[in-house]
C-alpha cells in the first residue's frame, strides 16, 4: 500500500499542498479529484519525487520510501513529454532499460506493449509524426513499460475521445495486478465516478474526503425514487419519518428520515399501485459539491 | 548508480546520446565539412610551404642533360634533400619551348652563346634556377680547366662554402606554429560545438517536458554524468578522426617530417583535450538546465563560452612569461600547451602541471555542475540566472 501522511509543500508562503494524508490501496483505482489548483498535481510530484515536500512522508507499506523502490513507479505527468525524434521503439526500450531492464527483455517489452495498443505498425516511426491520440497512448506504454510497482498518473485521459479512455481503462485492467496502487488524477467525475473504487477529494491543498467510492456514495441519508401506477404523489408531503425533496406527478424523490423503506413501502402501496420503489445512491458529483462547499 | 539488473544508468543517458547525434544529418554533414576543409588546408599547404619539389627539365642535347644531372647534387647540398631534378630530351627547341609552354617541364636548360640559357614560362622557380647556375658553372670550369690544363681542384681551392645549421629543425617552425593554431582551432570549433549540443539536449529534454519522466526514474546527476560522457566520446572521436586524417595527409603530401615532430605533442593534445572538454561539458549541461527555451540558451551559455575565449585571447596577446604560465591553467592548456610542445623545450614538470591543473578543474566543475543541474532540471518553463542557481535549495528528492 502507498500511503501519504501530513505531506505538506510551500511555495513561498503560499501552502500548495496541506498536509494531506490518503492511502492508495493495492489493486484499485483510486482517484484524485479537486479543482484547478487544488494540489493534485504538486502532491502527485511529490510522490514520484521530482518534487521535494517541505514536511510530511510517502510510505510504501507502512516504510519510507526508498530512493530504488520510488523509482520503480509508473509515473504520467501531467504536462506529456517524450522525446519527439526519437522512434516510438527506442523510446520505450530506453524507459524500460532505465528502469533496469536486460536490452532484450526491454526490447520484448516494448513489442508487447506496442502491440497491445494497437501501434505495432508504427513501432519505427518517430513519436512526434504520430497522432495525438497516438502520442498519449506511447505516454501510457512509457508509465507501464517496466512493469511498475505503483502507478502514478496525472489526468492520464485529459484530452482523449471516449473510446480510447475505454481502450486505455481496458489496458490498464490487464496491466494492472492486484499488487498495483493506482493512482490517477482527473477533474471528469463521471469517468472517476465510473472506474474508480476508491477517491480522494482535495480542496485547496487539503483532503475534504477520502475512501472507498461505494461506501462514501452509501453514506449519509438514505433516499428513494417512488414511481406511481397513476396518481400524484403530493400527499407524501404529509407521512412522517420521510422528506420529500422532490415531487412531481406520479414521481418522488424522498429522504428516509427514521422510517424503515419497508414501512414507506407499506404506506404507499395501501394507497396506490407502486411501479418503482429504489434506492438512490448519491452521485459523485454531488459528494463532491458537499465536499468542497 | 546502477538498477539492480541493468546497465548504469549513465551509460544508457550516454547510448542515447550517442545515438541520437550519429543519426543526426546536420552533425555528420558538419563533421563531413570539417574534413572537406582539412584536406582543403593540407593541399593548400603543401602547395605554398614545405615539402618536396619535383622538377623535370627539357634538355636538347647531351651536354645540358649532364649539367641537370649535376643540378641534383648540387640541389641536395643546398639542404633540400628531398627534391629531385630530372632531365628529359626533345628533340629540338621549338619542342622543348612547347613542353615549357605547356607546363609538362617546369623549365627548359638549352645551349646558348657560349654557355647555356634556362628558358621558363613565366618565372623559373628560383632554388631550380640556382642549382642550375651551380651545375653549369661547375661544368664550365671542369671545361675550362681542362683546356687550359689546369687541375679543377687548383682552381676550386679555397672557393668551398658548406652548411651548418644550428637549429635544423627551424625551418619548420611555420608549420609548426600552423599545427599549433590548428590545435586551438580544433578545440575552439569542437569545444563550442559540442558544449552547445549539450546544453541544447538539456533543454530540448526541458522543453519536451520528458524530463519530468527521466527525473523519477533515474537519478539526476547521472543524467548529468551520461550526457557529457556520451558527448565527451562524441568530441573524442571527431578530434581523433580529425587529426588522423591530418597526420595521414601530411604524410601524403611529402610533410612526413613534420608528422614526426608533432607526434609526441598530438598525443598530449587527445588527453588534454578530454580533460578540458569534461570540465567545461558540465558548464554546458548547467546552462542547459537553466535555459527555459533554446533562446535563453545565448545567455546562460555565456560563461561557458568566455571561459573557452578570454584565457586564450589573453595568452596570445600577452608577454611570453605570461602565456607559458597560462599554458599551464586548465582549458587554455589544451589550446595552447600541445603547441609549445610541438614547438619543443616545454620542461616536463609544465606538463604536469597542466594536466593537473585540469583534472582539478574538471573535478570542481563537474561537482558544482551536478549540484546547480539537480536544482535548476525541473524549473521548466522559465530562465534562471547564475545567481538565483547559486541561492537556491534543492527541490528534487
Amino acid at each position: 500500500m502507498l500511503s501519504v501522511t501530513s505531506l505538506t509543500r510551500r511555495f513561498g508562503d503560499r501552502t500548495a499542498v496541506d498536509a494531506v494524508t490518503f492511502d492508495v490501496r493495492p489493486g484499485r483505482l483510486t482517484g484524485f479529484v479537486g479543482a484547478n489548483g487544488a494540489g493534485k498535481t504538486t502532491t502527485m510530484r511529490m510522490i514520484v519525487g521530482v518534487l521535494g515536500p517541505t514536511s510530511g512522508d510517502v510510505l510504501w507499506h507502512g516504510s519510507p520510501l526508498t530512493r530504488e523502490q520510488r523509482r520503480s513507479f509508473g509515473y504520467m505527468p501531467e504536462e506529456r513529454g517524450l522525446y519527439p525524434k526519437m522512434t516510438v521503439l527506442d523510446q520505450l526500450v530506453f524507459f524500460a532499460r532505465l528502469h533496469g531492464f536486460s536490452a532484450p527483455d526491454a526490447d520484448r517489452r516494448a513489442h508487447e506493449l506496442l502491440e497491445r495498443l494497437g501501434l505495432s505498425e508504427r513501432t519505427g516511426d518517430v513519436l512526434e509524426t504520430l497522432s495525438l491520440g497516438n502520442q498519449q497512448r506511447v505516454q501510457i506504454a512509457a508509465a507501464l513499460v517496466h512493469r511498475p510497482m505503483a502507478l502514478v498518473l496525472d489526468e492520464p485521459f485529459s484530452g482523449l475521445d471516449p473510446i480510447a479512455v475505454d481502450s486505455m481503462v481496458g489496458l490498464l485492467r490487464e496491466e494492472v495486478t492486484a499488487e498495483v496502487p493506482v493512482l490517477f488524477s482527473s477533474h471528469q467525475l463521471d469517468l472517476v465516478e465510473r472506474l474508480c473504487d476508491d477517491v480522494v477529494i482535495l480542496s485547496e491543498g487539503r483532503v475534504v474526503t477520502a475512501g472507498d467510492a461505494d461506501a462514501l456514495r452509501r453514506e449519509g441519508p438514505v433516499r428513494y425514487r417512488i414511481r406511481l401506477a397513476e396518481g400524484d404523489c403530493g400527499w407524501l408531503r404529509e407521512l412522517d419519518g420521510i422528506r420529500v425533496l422532490d415531487a412531481e406527478g406520479s414521481t418522488a424523490l424522498v429522504e428516509l428520515d427514521d422510517l424503515a423503506p419497508a414501512d414507506l413501502l407499506t404506506a404507499v402501496h395501501a394507497k396506490h399501485a407502486v411501479t418503482e420503489f429504489a434506492p438512490v445512491v448519491r452521485p459523485l458529483s454531488e459528494i463532491y459539491k458537499e465536499s468542497i462547499a | 548508480m546502477s538498477t539492480s539488473t541493468g546497465t548504469p544508468v549513465w551509460r544508457l543517458v550516454a547510448e542515447r546520446e550517442l545515438r541520437t547525434k550519429l543519426r543526426d544529418k546536420t552533425f555528420l554533414a558538419g563533421i563531413a565539412f570539417s574534413l572537406v576543409l582539412l584536406v582543403v588546408a593540407l593541399v593548400v599547404s603543401s602547395f605554398v610551404g614545405g615539402g618536396s619539389d619535383d622538377y623535370d627539365v627539357a634538355v636538347t642535347d647531351q651536354g645540358s642533360s649532364q649539367v641537370v644531372e649535376q643540378a641534383q647534387t648540387a640541389l641536395r647540398a643546398t639542404g633540400s634533400t628531398d627534391d629531385t631534378v630530372a632531365s628529359r630530351s626533345f628533340d629540338d627547341v621549338s619542342a622543348a619551348e612547347a613542353a615549357v609552354r605547356d607546363g609538362d617541364v617546369d623549365a627548359a636548360l638549352l645551349p646558348a652563346g657560349d654557355g647555356y640559357e634556362v628558358v621558363g614560362n613565366d618565372e623559373v622557380d628560383s632554388s631550380l634556377r640556382t642549382a642550375l647556375a651551380t651545375a653549369v658553372s661547375k661544368s664550365a670550369l671542369a671545361s675550362n680547366a681542362a683546356e687550359a690544363g689546369v687541375e679543377v681542384s687548383a682552381l676550386q681551392q679555397g672557393t668551398g662554402l658548406e652548411q651548418r645549421l644550428l637549429d635544423p629543425e627551424a625551418d619548420q617552425s611555420g608549420a609548426l606554429q600552423g599545427v599549433a593554431f590548428g590545435f586551438v582551432i580544433i578545440f575552439f570549433v569542437t569545444a563550442l560545438g559540442f558544449g552547445m549540443s549539450i546544453a541544447q539536449s538539456v533543454v530540448q529534454e526541458k522543453e519536451s517536458r520528458v524530463v519530468e519522466i527521466l527525473a523519477a526514474a533515474v537519478p539526476i546527476r547521472a543524467m548529468l554524468w551520461g550526457k557529457i560522457a556520451g558527448n565527451t566520446a562524441l568530441a573524442l572521436g571527431q578530434v581523433v578522426l580529425l587529426v588522423a586524417v591530418a597526420m595521414v595527409g601530411l604524410n601524403l603530401t611529402g610533410q612526413g617530417g613534420l608528422v614526426a615532430s608533432v607526434g609526441p605533442a598530438v598525443g598530449w593534445y587527445v588527453a588534454l583535450f578530454v580533460l578540458g572538454f569534461v570540465a567545461l561539458a558540465s558548464l554546458w549541461s548547467v546552462a542547459g538546465a537553466m535555459a527555459g527555451s533554446q533562446q535563453d540558451l545565448q545567455s546562460t551559455t555565456l560563461p561557458a563560452q568566455m571561459i573557452l575565449l578570454i584565457p586564450y585571447m589573453v595568452s596570445i596577446f600577452a608577454s611570453d612569461k605570461v602565456s607559458e604560465i597560462m599554458s599551464m591553467l586548465p582549458i587554455v592548456s589544451t589550446m595552447t600547451m600541445p603547441g609549445r610542445i610541438a614547438q619543443g623545450g616545454v620542461p616536463l614538470w609544465q606538463i604536469g602541471v597542466a594536466v593537473l591543473t585540469t583534472v582539478v578543474a574538471a573535478i570542481v566543475f563537474v561537482r558544482i555542475g551536478t549540484r546547480l543541474y539537480e536544482r535548476t532540471l525541473l524549473q521548466t518553463g522559465r530562465k534562471i540566472g547564475y545567481r538565483e542557481a547559486f541561492h537556491m535549495t534543492d527541490t528534487a528528492g
